[in-house]
């Protein structure tokens, strides 16, 4: 694949790339700005190297995670593993519109399952590649997810309703 | 048929949302290639640099190793000394030869 074909794959995948760079940062805009541009680097300088065309979204979304969790390891910000998949109670009030901050109380799996499959329209077998984990795997952190996710929008909701 | 509807609203606001966040523009990369001007470059600076490097042979100029001093008397019959330096003695004259000839 030659360097003109990438740059349409990139340019054609750029939005969804750096919506995708900004939730793997936890809604960082500088950070994403700075791991998009590390992996379309590591894509063009030809340390990633692209396949299967028809894989081009998953591949650019596997790279641009794992520039991610690079990026956030150099900062310091290391979660631990039973952070990660403990979910994060709501304990202060959180606003209803306020998408990210509900998303953000996902444990990290899950909520990286969700937005692939509901934001980012993808399946769960994709989601489960970029992941690099089992489909089985995956479809547990699918369905957790979208339980814990429900029950935080319903929190949030009578939350809302109480404090009115 | 799973019940995602609430899901599915909260995803379609949260993307209309995002719709307001700015994509910054695509970068334009530029990748660190190989070029031919860089070893071509060295190559050409290592050459120049071996040209002035060796030292031009200095031609020593050989040491003078005889020095003709004469006694010369001029008009007014006075005698003075004359010293030279040479390489080489195209006349040779015998420190003694006067004394052949004057005694």
């Amino acid at each position: 694949m030659n360097r003109n074909q990438l740059d349409h794959i990139l340019k054609a995948h750029h939005r969804d790339a750096y919506l995708w760079a900004r939730q793997c940062c936890s809604f960082e805009d500088e950070m994403a700005k700075d791991v998009l541009q590390q992996a379309y680097l590591k894509i063009l300088e030809g340390q990633a190297k692209l396949k299967d065309a028809s894989k081009a979204k998953t591949w650019l979304f596997s790279i641009i995670r794992y520039t991610a969790i690079d990026e956030i390891r150099k900062a310091g910000k290391v979660v631990s593993l039973s952070d990660s998949y403990d979910p994060v109670e709501l304990t202060e009030e959180v606003d209803s519109t306020d998408y990210e901050e509900i998303i953000k109380h996902l444990p990290e799996m899950q909520r990286e399952v969700i937005l692939m499959v509901f934001y980012h329209q993808m399946t769960i077998a994709q989601s489960a590649e970029i992941l690099q984990i089992g489909l089985g795997t995956a479809r547990t952190h699918y369905d957790r997810g979208k339980k814990r996710l429900k029950e935080l929008i319903t929190k949030v909701q009578i939350q809302e309703e109480y404090g009115k | 048929m799973e019940n995602n509807e609430q899901l599915e609203r909260f995803f379609d606001q949260m993307k209309k949302q995002d719709e307001q966040i700015e994509i910054p523009a695509f970068p334009e990369v530029k990748i660190r290639k190989f070029s031919f001007w860089i070893p071509a470059g060295i190559a050409a600076s290592m050459g120049f640099a071996f040209l002035f490097m060796q030292e031009p042979a200095t031609v020593e100029s050989a040491p003078p190793e005889i020095v003709i001093i004469t006694l010369q008397e001029d008009e007014n019959q006075n005698q003075h000394f004359t010293i030279e330096e040479t390489t080489f003695l195209d006349t040779w004259e015998s420190p003694t030869a006067s004394l052949l000839t004057d005694y």
